[in-house]
C-alpha cells in the first residue's frame, strides 16, 4: 500500500469503521496492531506466573481454587491476543516458546514478586483493574474487529478478577489492624507501580500512532485517570492511604509526588523524594525486574515437557 | 386477613419475600440472578433465622465463598432476619436444566448459549 493509502485507512477508522482482515491493513497498521496486540497478550500470559507464586500461599482450598481460576483465565486471555496475532502473521509458537525472557513486552510491575496472599489480592484489585481499563478502552474503540470481538469474554472474568482482589482487601482490613496493616503496606508500593504502569505522560508522549489508527481510544494521562476513578475512591472508603487526591477544580486526580520517582526492587519501595526522568524508568523496564527469566523458563518449560504430543498433529 | 408483607416472618409468604430479595442477588461471574440460575434450592424461615440450601455449577466453583457472603449479606438487610446459614448439597446435582426462561435470555445477550 502506498502512504495515500495509509492515510485513507486512517480517515476511515476515525470515522468509526473497522478493518476486518489483513487484506485491509497498510503496512504501518499491521506492525502497529501487532505491537499493542503482543503487549496485551504478554502481559495477560505474564500475569499468570506471577499469580501462580502467590496463589500457593493461599489460606484456604477454597482460596487456593479462586486463586488457580483467575491464572487460568489469565492463560486463556493471552491465548485469545496471540490468536489474534496468528491471523496477522505471528506465530503462536515463537511468541510463547522461542522469544528471549527480555523479548517478551508486560508492565515491569508484573516483574517485582507478589510475595503473600495479601499482594496477590491487591494486585487482583490494583493490576487487573489496570488492564480492565486498558481492554475496556481498546472494546470501546478499538478499529479491528476481530480484537474488539475477541475482548467480550476477556472483560467479564477480568471482572471477577478485581471483585476477588476488593472482596479479599475489605475482608482483610476488616479483620483487624494487623490485616489492615499488611494491604496498607502492599497498597504503597502496588499503587505507585501501577500509576507508573501507564507510561509517559501526554505531554511528553506527544504522537501516537496507536491512536492515529484507532486501535485505542484513549491517551496514556486519561487511561491514568480512568484507574484512578475506579480504585482510588474505593481505597478510601476502606481507610487506606494512597498518594493522590482531587485537584483544585475537582476535575482530574492529582498525585501527591512528582511521578516519575525511583523504586528500590529489593525493598519494593518508592522514594517520593527522589524524583527521576522518564529515561530512567524505561531503562529500569527494559532492563526487566527480579523475576522475569523465572517466569519466562517456567512458561517455556511446558514446550520440552509437551512437544511431543504436537508432533504427529 | 391480609397481612403487611414486609412484617411477615417465616411462613409461606415471607419466603416469597426471601426468594424475591435472593432474585437481586446476582452470580459474581455473569450478571444473572442466583435464582434464575437456579442455584437456590429451599429457603426456610423460623423466628429470626433463614436457613438457605443451594448448589453451584461446579464442585470446584471459584466464587463459593462470595456467593455465601453475598447471600448472607442480602438477606441479613431484611427486617426480621437475624441470622442466616447457608446449606451446600449436592443432591440433585446442578445441570443447566435448571437455568430459567429468563436467565437463558439473559445468558444469551452475553454470548452465553445453553
Amino acid at each position: 500500500m502506498s502512504i495515500t493509502a495509509d492515510a485513507l485507512l486512517r480517515d476511515r477508522v476515525q470515522e468509526g469503521r473497522l478493518v476486518e482482515s489483513v487484506d485491509e491493513m497498510s503496512e504501518e497498521y499491521k506492525k502497529e496492531l501487532r505491537h499493542i496486540v503482543t503487549v496485551s497478550g504478554d502481559t495477560e500470559l505474564l500475569s499468570a506466573p506471577a499469580y501462580y507464586y502467590a496463589a500457593r500461599k493461599a489460606p484456604s482450598v477454597n482460596a487456593m481454587i479462586s486463586a488457580m481460576a483467575i491464572v487460568q483465565d489469565e492463560l486463556g486471555h493471552a491465548h485469545i491476543a496471540y490468536r489474534v496475532l496468528e491471523d496477522l502473521g505471528v506465530s503462536r509458537e515463537w511468541l510463547m516458546y522461542e522469544r528471549q525472557p527480555h523479548e517478551f513486552r508486560y508492565p515491569y510491575a508484573f516483574d517485582v514478586p507478589l510475595d503473600s496472599w495479601v499482594e496477590l489480592c491487591v494486585a487482583n484489585a490494583l493490576y487487573d483493574q489496570a488492564g480492565f481499563c486498558l481492554l475496556s478502552d481498546v472494546h470501546d474503540n478499538t478499529s479491528y474487529g476481530p480484537w474488539k470481538r475477541g475482548l467480550v469474554k476477556v472483560g467479564k472474568e477480568e471482572n471477577f478478577h478485581l471483585l476477588h482482589g476488593r472482596r479479599w482487601m475489605q475482608r482483610l482490613v476488616n479483620s483487624g489492624e494487623s490485616g489492615r496493616a499488611l494491604v496498607q503496606e502492599a497498597v504503597s508500593w502496588m499503587f505507585p507501580m501501577t500509576v507508573e504502569w501507564f507510561g509517559l505522560p501526554d505531554d511528553l508522549k506527544t504522537h501516537s500512532s496507536q491512536l492515529d489508527y484507532r486501535m485505542k481510544g484513549l491517551t496514556n494521562d486519561q487511561l491514568r485517570q480512568y484507574w484512578m476513578d475506579t480504585v482510588v475512591p474505593f481505597c478510601q472508603e476502606l481507610g487506606l492511604d494512597v498518594p493522590v487526591h482531587r485537584n483544585a477544580d475537582d476535575t482530574a486526580w492529582e498525585l501527591e509526588y512528582d511521578l516519575p520517582v525511583q523504586f528500590d526492587e529489593r525493598e519494593k519501595r518508592w522514594d517520593f523524594d527522589d524524583h527521576i526522568a522518564w529515561d530512567e524508568v524505561v531503562k529500569r523496564w527494559k532492563a526487566r525486574g527480579p523475576r522475569n527469566q523465572a517466569m519466562i523458563a517456567e512458561i517455556q518449560r511446558s514446550a520440552g515437557d509437551f512437544s511431543w504430543m504436537f508432533k504427529d498433529l | 386477613m391480609a397481612a403487611d408483607l414486609q412484617l411477615v416472618r417465616g411462613g409461606e409468604a415471607g419466603c416469597a419475600r426471601l426468594w424475591s430479595a435472593l432474585a437481586e442477588v446476582m452470580d459474581p461471574e455473569v450478571p444473572v440472578s442466583l435464582v434464575d440460575l437456579g442455584l437456590i434450592y429451599d429457603v426456610r424461615w423460623e423466628g429470626d433465622a433463614v436457613e438457605v440450601d443451594l448448589s453451584f455449577t461446579a464442585t470446584a466453583c471459584p466464587a463459593m465463598g462470595f456467593i455465601q457472603d453475598d447471600i448472607r449479606a442480602r438477606l441479613l438487610a431484611e427486617p426480621g432476619v437475624e441470622s442466616v446459614t447457608t446449606r451446600v448439597v449436592w443432591e440433585p446435582p446442578w445441570t443447566p436444566d435448571r437455568i430459567s426462561d429468563r436467565g437463558r435470555k439473559q445468558l444469551r445477550g452475553f454470548g452465553i448459549s445453553l
